[in-house]
């Protein structure tokens, strides 16, 4: 037993109910959720949490479930990515989330992750994701306990990134959230579900947890591009999910959302002004516009913020021109990845 | 002085390792790979990383290849966990240690048992895999000797023979 | 040519099926019962000056059972008797982020952490320096007191008339080629087990070392012990690559802890701590100017060397002696000029890694010689062929080459890649690029020179027919105890089966040097063959006395000794050993190898650095596609081809060029150790990046066989050579796929999308000014 980075010592709770689960965190709101566990066992080991406790809500079987109704699709927060990326009716239905699934880490990692542990993944930036002596070395910045903030120290946040690759793909498609909290549950836009601060990314009360996902069928094609620099097992530098629909030609529906970027997954602003026009190089070039003015990468990977600029701008227009293209599912996904 | 901190929970773990149920005390906090290697005594299964980036550590529960690294040995309660050590049987190597053994898909050999579980799990679900597939399931085990090409020629000649 | 019995496919590893089934113990699976934890404190500072150290509060904690500060080490070590100036634990002055400051042994790992926890540093703090060319500053501080400039080593060489030569050229280019700092990256973390016997004061220690017989002595020498107490013994080891080729101070702190508690001690390294140790490949920064006839002749070579080496010495004399003597021994060079500079800085030491300092300056080089052959028109293979050299010949630093199997090679990796028919005919976006190089079977002069012989092989035979060597060398994954076997097997006439190898155990295999340089197929392959040949003669004497005929007359094959021309008048190998025990018993025969004077280098200071018995020498092609849009680079397919004299065991040989190939892949692609203020921005395999299965290409090995004069059977180096040229043809070919010449590694998407946009805006001004005109 000499093994270092052993887990801090802690308790597990394996509640078998939404509402126990919710109980266990209101007794105590410094307990964490474990659900896959890919993020934060390795989180703990480094020390960048230290919960008394952990409320496993892997036995609630039905946060597991994927229910089909035409209009929507309805997901536990359990489901794992594994399935995501493997069942056909999800291919069909929303080729962005199926796309983004399986550019989630690598196979054994997906075989363990779980879609609601992907939406609620810690922001990440190069001065925390370090065991804790190096946090501890270097001096702690405002999310380890400091006073400032390595990457922009002129600021009052925290940039970390959100680097989840499943979000923008249910931004794009609209999805909403199920929430379950002491006073019941509720809903909002996946969009709804962020704010843009990296210490505290996750709008959820003390209490809460996410219990499923509800996709709408009504936007027909959808993608998610990922770059990163190798194939397998790399967050993304800058990921962008697309869903669109057309009417005729014309575009009628367009939701550009984009990871890596901004400590939340963004929605990205103002693609109403490109509906109506068909997706010709002058939306291309529109959307391209869009993506490099909204997002704000920093310095908080160890590649420079103006190539992740650059290239979810790149990938935007591939994208919406891949979605454009008369065979929309071919010709496209260089490193949308397949690991 | 110093906090010694709270006490963690510690449960009976019932499991099925290798083919044998066995029961274990384990504390809550043990990391399935800990419990492989310092209470049952397998050290085949190895650890590469501070978790989670290297594959080193894969085993098969019920019968899809993880990381053991990233899930608690308690939640494998009432599983089938099976190592590098439950392949071989009746004096004979599994056909996967016979392939890598022949086509040198074993250089410095640290990494070879994760590669091997995670090559099992997939001929599990898929006998006879394209190279593509070989490629992708084995797409979170890293090794540093072979550059795959003899990994990836180990699992289609593991494939193609006999089980 | 000769042909090895049954093994023209080659062998699998006598230790593979122990790999395959899990039963192989590398040192993290030994017996740890009864083992205390042994943990180290590192320095949270670059640079400083230790005010107080206050271990006492740590030394009180119950469950504690030593613990150990710089002030417990007298004698620094390092693993060049020139440059000892480390200390297993830092003694007064801390130097880099990371360094071992003290350490404790305690009953488990809780324990172990918590007495870190309370350990009292205080450090005044220097200046540090993170960058080669801001250690050099005229106002720097010293890092080393003794080294002015915090220059550890210059290396000032010049062979040949360089300015005659220049004048002589054609074509004069010279640029400026930056290569990142990259890591051995083994999956097997650091470790080490030691027990210390206090009732007969003997040391027993096991490590994931490559070089045994160096920790030994550096054992002895730290713990100030004799050396007849110690043993040490190699398990398994997961791979090295230069990382364990010098001795690493948790080694040396897990022994004095064990010897502290008077006891076992175990540690085990986290993949952070691994990365910290480092001792890999040093950021380099090369100026290199070549002088080039329009025939294609390399007329002169004038090469500076930087290399960022880190805090410590460690073998960083030898690295950048390496980067100079290697410019030769590839081509026909007449003219070389030479000035390299390893600097101290304040970040972890560099060291050797496979290709050791050959590798960066190789690459600019190569990638030099392609583009000047691009602007005289020449095709890149023809510039190379141009330039071959003639076995056997010397070259300007007295290098002895012996066989050259180059030119073969590149036939062979033109015609499988087919360069002929698809060179500048793919489209855009996909590409063809070449390269070569080169590297030493084993340092001809090793490191500790005491005139011993370079290797030693004992063959034991004994009444039950058993053949046993016993050999030093460390088989770290490479295969070495295999090719020992096949070569005691060989000359035996034996099969392969019936040899066993004990390796890596100081109580019973003789001394080896160890597993660096890729020594072990010359040299102790070599040794093997020569213990083997004398305890053939031995039993063909008493095969003869059996036969009743003279030995010279006796034929040894097939497991068994017969007369010559009459198979049937023969007896079988078991039987000859039982004559031959008979008045003698057990038979224990001894080989050796020494390098003959001749090869050791020339005469000039640090002349003995880059030789060698036997070149390996490769060529490789590497087809890549080119994103513009994100700066991807995608590795299609790899051809190469290696002259490793003669393969031994040609699925080994295979296994090592697939596995340089594609390390020099890695490398090339996307590996980089980076540092924030000097804390390791790397320490992890996310964010130190290696390809994974699916960024990895099929690659198409190779094996050309030169035969050399002094290998055994034939045989040189197959592990090391191929790395280097990957880089430079990777450049290649992506100038070829885009037209943009990399001047940096590793091309990651933003080097390769900055070079895109650089090249674009020059071609904007290019046109305005043309338009102007
Ligand atoms: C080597 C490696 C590479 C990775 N690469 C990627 C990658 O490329 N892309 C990517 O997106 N991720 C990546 N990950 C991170 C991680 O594997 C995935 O994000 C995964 O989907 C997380 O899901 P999980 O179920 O394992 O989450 P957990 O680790 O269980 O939880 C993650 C966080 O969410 C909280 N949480 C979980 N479920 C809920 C819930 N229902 N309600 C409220 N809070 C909840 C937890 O408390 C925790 O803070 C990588 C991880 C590793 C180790
Ligand atoms: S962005 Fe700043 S505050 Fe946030 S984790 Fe990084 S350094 Fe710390
Ligand atoms: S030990 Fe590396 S992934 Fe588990
Ligand atoms: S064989 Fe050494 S790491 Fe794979």
């Amino acid at each position: 037993m000499t093994a270092p980075l052993p887990l801090p010592r802690l308790r597990l709770i394996r509640p078998t109910t939404v509402e126990a689960a919710v109980a266990a965190r209101v007794e105590c709101p410094q307990h964490e959720v474990l659900a896959g566990g890919t993020d934060l066992l390795v989180n703990l080991r480094r020390g960048l949490l230290a919960p008394p406790a952990l409320i496993d809500i892997t036995g609630i079987a039905e946060l597991d479930e994927v229910r089909t109704t035409a209009d929507r699709t309805r997901i536990g927060a359990l489901v794992r990515l594994d399935r995501l990326a493997e069942d056909p009716a999800i291919a069909s239905r929303h080729a962005a989330l199926r796309e983004a699934a399986v550019a989630v880490a690598a196979p054994g990692h997906r075989r363990l992750a779980t879609v609601g542990g992907n939406l609620c993944l810690q922001t990440r930036c190069i001065y925390v994701n370090q065991s804790a002596w190096w946090r501890a070395a270097h001096g702690a910045c405002l999310k380890s306990g400091g006073e400032v903030c390595h990457v922009a120290p002129e600021g009052a946040r925290c940039h970390a990134a959100f680097s989840g690759d499943v979000a923008p793909a249910l931004i794009a498609l609209d999805a909403e959230i199920e929430i379950a909290g002491p006073a019941g549950r509720r809903r909002v836009a996946c969009a709804d579900l962020y704010h843009e601060e990296g210490r505290a990314h996750l709008r959820l009360d003390s209490g809460e947890i996410v219990t499923a996902i509800e996709v709408p069928t009504s936007i027909a094609h959808s993608g998610y591009l990922k770059e990163r620099i190798r194939r397998s097992f790399d967050f993304p530098l800058a990921g962008v999910a697309i869903a669109c629909r057309t009417e005729g030609a014309e575009l009628s529906a367009l939701r550009i959302a984009v990871t890596g970027t901004n400590s939340r997954p963004l929605l990205i602003e103002g693609t109403d002004a490109l509906l109506g026009r068909r997706i010709d190089e002058s939306v291309l070039a529109a959307a391209e516009k869009l993506v490099a003015r909204q997002v704000r990468p920093m310095r908080t990977t160890l590649f420079p913020a103006n190539h992740r600029r650059s290239v979810a701008a790149a990938l935007a227009r591939r994208l919406l021109g891949a979605l454009g293209a008369p065979d929309a599912a071919a010709g496209r996904g260089h490193a949308g990845g397949t690991a | 002085m110093f906090d010694p901190g709270p006490i963690p929970g510690k449960r009976l773990l019932r499991i099925r390792l290798n083919g044998r149920w066995r029961e274990d005390a384990v504390a809550d906090d043990q990391l399935l790979v800990d419990y492989l290697r310092d209470t049952a005594g397998l050290t085949g299964t190895k650890t590469g990383c501070d978790g989670g980036e290297c594959g080193a550590c894969t085993v098969l529960v019920d019968d899809e290849p993880i990381p053991s690294c990233l899930t608690l040995a308690a939640r494998c309660e009432g599983r089938s966990v099976e190592t590098i050590e439950g392949l071989a049987a009746g004096g004979r190597l599994h056909r996967l240690q016979q392939a890598f053994h022949e086509k040198l898909g074993a250089q410095c050999g640290f990494c070879t048992p994760g590669m091997i579980m995670a090559a099992e799990g997939l001929l599990r679900r898929q006998p006879d895999p394209s190279e593509a597939e070989i490629r992708a399931a084995l797409a979170g085990n890293l090794c540093r000797c072979t550059g795959y090409v003899k990994i990836v020629e180990s699992v289609r000649a593991a494939a193609a023979a006999d089980a | 040519m000769p042909t090895l019995a049954g093994t023209r496919d080659g062998v699998p590893l006598i230790d593979g099926i122990d790999k395959v089934t899990g039963r192989a113990r590398y040192t993290a699976d030994l017996d740890h019962r009864g083992a205390f934890v042994g943990r180290m404190l590192r320095s949270p500072c670059s640079h400083g000056q230790i005010t107080r150290l206050d271990v006492e509060r740590a030394r009180q904690l119950p469950g504690v059972v030593a613990v150990l500060t710089g002030e417990d080490f007298r004698v620094p070590y390092g693993v060049l008797p020139i440059a000892m100036n480390e200390y297993p634990l830092a003694r007064g002055k801390v130097r880099y982020r990371g360094e071992p400051v003290a350490a404790v042994a305690a009953i488990d790992a809780e324990t172990a952490e918590r007495a870190l926890s309370l350990i009292e540093l205080d450090v005044r703090e220097l200046p540090a320096y993170y960058e080669a060319a801001e250690a050099r500053a005229a106002d720097a501080v010293r890092i080393h007191d003794d080294k002015p400039g915090n220059l550890e080593r210059e290396v000032h060489h010049t062979f040949g008339d360089v300015a005659a030569g220049f004048a002589a050229a054609d074509l004069v280019r010279e640029e400026l080629i930056d290569c990142a700092e990259i890591n051995h990256a083994q999956i097997e973390p650091h470790a080490a087990l030691a027990e210390f016997d206090p009732f007969t004061n003997r040391l027993t220690m096991q490590s994931v070392s490559q070089v045994t017989f160096y920790l030994h002595l550096m054992l002895a020498r730290c713990l100030e012990m004799d050396e007849s107490r110690i043993r040490v013994i190699k398990p398994f080891v997961g791979g090295g690559f230069g990382a364990r080729v010098e001795v690493l101070n948790f080694e040396l702190v897990t022994a004095m802890l064990a010897r502290a508690a008077g006891g076992k001690v175990a540690m085990e390294l986290s993949r952070e701590e691994t990365f910290i140790t480092h001792r890999a490949r040093p950021q380099t920064r090369i100026r290199l100017k070549l002088g080039l006839g329009r025939d294609g002749r390399l007329r002169a070579c004038e090469c500076e060397v930087v290399q960022r080496g880190g805090a410590y010495a460690g073998y960083g004399v030898i690295t950048i002696l390496y980067a100079g003597s290697l410019l030769h021994g590839l081509y026909d060079l007449p003219a070389v000029k030479y000035d390299g500079y390893r600097v101290y800085t304040n970040t972890p030491p560099c060291g050797a890694m496979r290709g050791h300092g050959s590798v960066d300056t190789r690459h600019a080089f190569e990638v030099l010689l392609d583009r000047m052959a691009r602007e005289l028109g020449l095709d890149p293979f023809e510039v190379r062929r141009r330039n071959l050299l003639h076995a056997p010949t010397r070259t300007l630093n007295e290098l002895a080459i012996m066989s050259y199997g180059l030119a073969e090679c590149l036939d062979r990796v033109e015609s499988a890649s087919g360069w002929k028919a698809r060179r500048g005919r793919l489209p855009h976006g996909k590409g063809l690029g070449m390269a070569c190089s080169h590297y030493v079977s084993g340092a001809a002069k090793p490191i500790h020179w005491t005139g011993e012989p370079h290797a030693v092989v004992n063959v034991k035979v004994d009444w039950d027919g058993s053949v046993t060597a016993f050999t030093g060398a460390a088989d770290i994954g490479q295969g070495s105890s295999t090719m020992v076997a096949i070569a005691v097997a060989e000359t035996l006439g034996l099969p392969i089966e019936q040899v066993r190898v004990i390796a890596a155990d100081s109580a019973t295999t003789p001394k080896d040097n160890g597993a660096y340089s890729s020594r072990i197929t010359f040299m102790v392959g070599n040794a093997a063959i020569d213990a083997a040949r004398r305890l053939r003669g031995m039993l063909t004497e008493a095969a003869a006395r059996r036969l009743d005929c003279d030995p010279a007359d006796v034929e040894c094959a097939g497991g068994r000794f017969h007369v010559t021309g009459a198979t049937d008048r023969g007896i079988t190998f078991e039987e000859a050993v039982k004559a031959a025990l008979v008045d003698q018993g057990t038979l224990t025969v001894k080989g050796t190898f020494t390098c003959p004077p001749e090869a050791q280098g020339g005469k000039h200071r640090g002349g003995a650095v880059g030789s060698t018995m036997g070149f390996s020498y490769a060529a490789q092609v590497v087809e890549v596609s080119v994103d513009e849009d994100t700066g991807q680079v995608t590795v299609d397919r790899v051809w190469v081809a290696l002259d490793c004299g003669f393969a031994i065991n040609p699925l080994a040989v295979r296994g090592q060029i697939e596995g340089a190939v594609w390390m020099g892949m890695g490398q090339a692609l996307m590996e980089e150790t980076r540092y924030l203020n000097g804390m390791p921005a790397h320490a992890s395999f996310l964010e130190y990046r290696m390809p994974t299965s699916l960024d990895s290409p099929p690659i198409d090995a190779q094996i050309v066989e030169s035969i050399d004069p002094n290998g055994p059977f034939g045989a040189k180096e197959a592990s090391e050579g191929a790395l280097a040229s990957f880089a430079p043809a990777l450049v290649a070919a992506i100038a070829d796929a885009v037209g943009v010449d990399l001047d940096e590694l590793p091309a990651t998407p933003d080097r390769i999308l900055d070079a895109l946009v650089a090249r674009r805006r020059r071609q904007r001004l290019d046109a305005v000014a043309g338009g102007g005109r």
